[in-house]
């Protein structure tokens, strides 16, 4: 299955991208997990069972939440 | 002129700190405070620090009176410490620094108390005793590495004195082993076991200066075996439990008949901060390093000796 995250430019996806790839899943053996971006719009691929699953989602919309925030709050005001 | 901004939460606080050239602009800090009796889960302190860090890392900013434009690195800690809390601050880290488009930096939680404290008291060479919640080691530097000497065998001080406050109930604000401190003081000072019953009350204030005592003449009695082991005479105290005035008079006793002398910081930057993973990352990135977005995955498990101290001689 794969969640779809749609971002006002390829820059932001591709930084929200890399700054939610390098932490390993922490349960171990059951999540594999795969980020990637096409265009502006981020998406999570995994292909576990639905309980797990719903675990690993909540975590992954708890972080992109924070990353979204972030952007809003700190983003350098776009030069003229 | 090097400007580092260090964010910290490896454990139950969150802090942001800004570090310029040896002076610290600013140190904002939260603590999750959990109900008395109640440690704190890795998952509530996670979210805890989400709810906060953006607001904390806005008032480093302010307090410091500087634009993104002006930081030129961003430390994050990397580990020891609990997952989902490293995650979060790492999140924040790893955006920020793409977004201000400055390099970032992973730092080892230990090595940071051990900068901050080398900062604050200018302490040269010292003896370093390192206990907090999580750590108590003895640690000497040689050949650019921070040595471990001596630790403990099974759990932290802090996490002694934390689990024993859990037990009778002790408030955890600002923490449980400041609120140890402060009953320990009422209690007169016991060589033997205090047992104290008065009709049909009984006091437990002196069993906790009994405790202290113990804990305290241990850590004193490895921290001089280490000095004379490697012909040091300084100490510096650093970690959370080292804000203890109490461990700080038993160290200063020890350091006189040695002839030695006692370093030690307030809880501002014994107690988990911002401005200490600044101040390891400044050291870190004017020696050269930097971590890649794609190394800077966090881990639980990271010690003190494992990193390549690339900034002493
Ligand atoms: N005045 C005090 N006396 C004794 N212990 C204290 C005092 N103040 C704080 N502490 C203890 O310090 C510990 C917190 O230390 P610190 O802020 O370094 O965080 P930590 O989460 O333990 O970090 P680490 O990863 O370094 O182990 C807690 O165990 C707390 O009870
Ligand atoms: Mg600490």
């Amino acid at each position: 299955s794969s969640l779809d995250v749609p971002f006002p430019s390829s820059r932001e996806a591709l930084i929200a991208l890399r700054s939610l790839s390098p932490d390993k899943e922490p349960r171990k053996g059951g999540i594999s997990k795969e980020i990637t971006v096409k265009d502006n719009t981020l998406s999570r691929w995994s292909a576990d069972e639905a309980r797990i699953l719903r675990v690993s989602v909540n975590s992954f919309m708890d972080h992109l939440l924070l990353v979204l925030e972030t952007m809003e709050m700190f983003s350098l005001p776009v030069s003229q | 002129m090097t400007i580092v901004i260090g964010f910290e939460g490896s454990a139950n606080k969150i802090g942001v700190g800004i570090i310029k050239d040896g002076e610290v602009l600013s140190n904002p800090r939260r603590t999750y405070i959990t109900p008395p009796g109640q440690g704190f889960m890795p998952s509530d302190t996670a979210r805890h620090h989400r709810a906060v860090i953006l607001t904390i890392l806005k008032e480093a900013l302010d307090e410091a009176g500087l634009k993104p434009q002006d930081i030129d690195c961003v430390a994050y800690t990397k580990g020891p410490g609990m997952g989902a809390p490293l995650v979060t601050v790492a999140l924040v880290a790893r955006t920020v620094a793409q977004l201000w488009d400055k390099p970032l930096l992973g730092v080892n939680h230990c090595i940071g108390h051990i900068e901050m404290g080398r900062l604050i008291t200018k302490a040269h060479n010292p003896t370093v005793l390192y206990v907090s919640g999580g750590n108590t080691q003895v640690i000497a530097y040689s050949e650019r590495r921070y040595r471990i000497f001596g630790e403990t065998i099974d759990i932290a001080v802090g996490n002694c004195l934390d689990r024993f406050a859990r037990v009778i109930k002790i408030s955890n604000d600002p923490s449980p082993g400041y609120n140890i401190e402060q009953m320990a003081k009422k209690g007169t000072q016991y060589v033997e076991l205090p047992y104290t019953v008065k009709g049909m009350d009984v006091s437990f204030s002196g069993i906790l200066s009994y405790i202290e005592e113990t804990l305290f003449s241990m850590l004193v009695e490895i921290t001089e075996r280490a000095m004379a082991h490697c012909g040091s005479q300084e100490v510096l105290i650093v970690g959370g439990v080292g804000c203890n005035l109490r461990l700080q008079e038993m160290m200063g006793v020890m350091c006189e008949e040695r002839g030695a002398k006692l370093f030690s910081t307030d809880e501002r930057f014994c107690i988990d901060n911002g401005a200490m993973i600044a101040q390891a990352g400044w050291e870190m990135f004017r020696s050269g390093q930097v971590t890649e977005l794609e190394d800077s995955w966090i881990t639980q498990r990271f010690r003190t000796d494992e990193v390549e101290v690339t900034w002493r001689a």
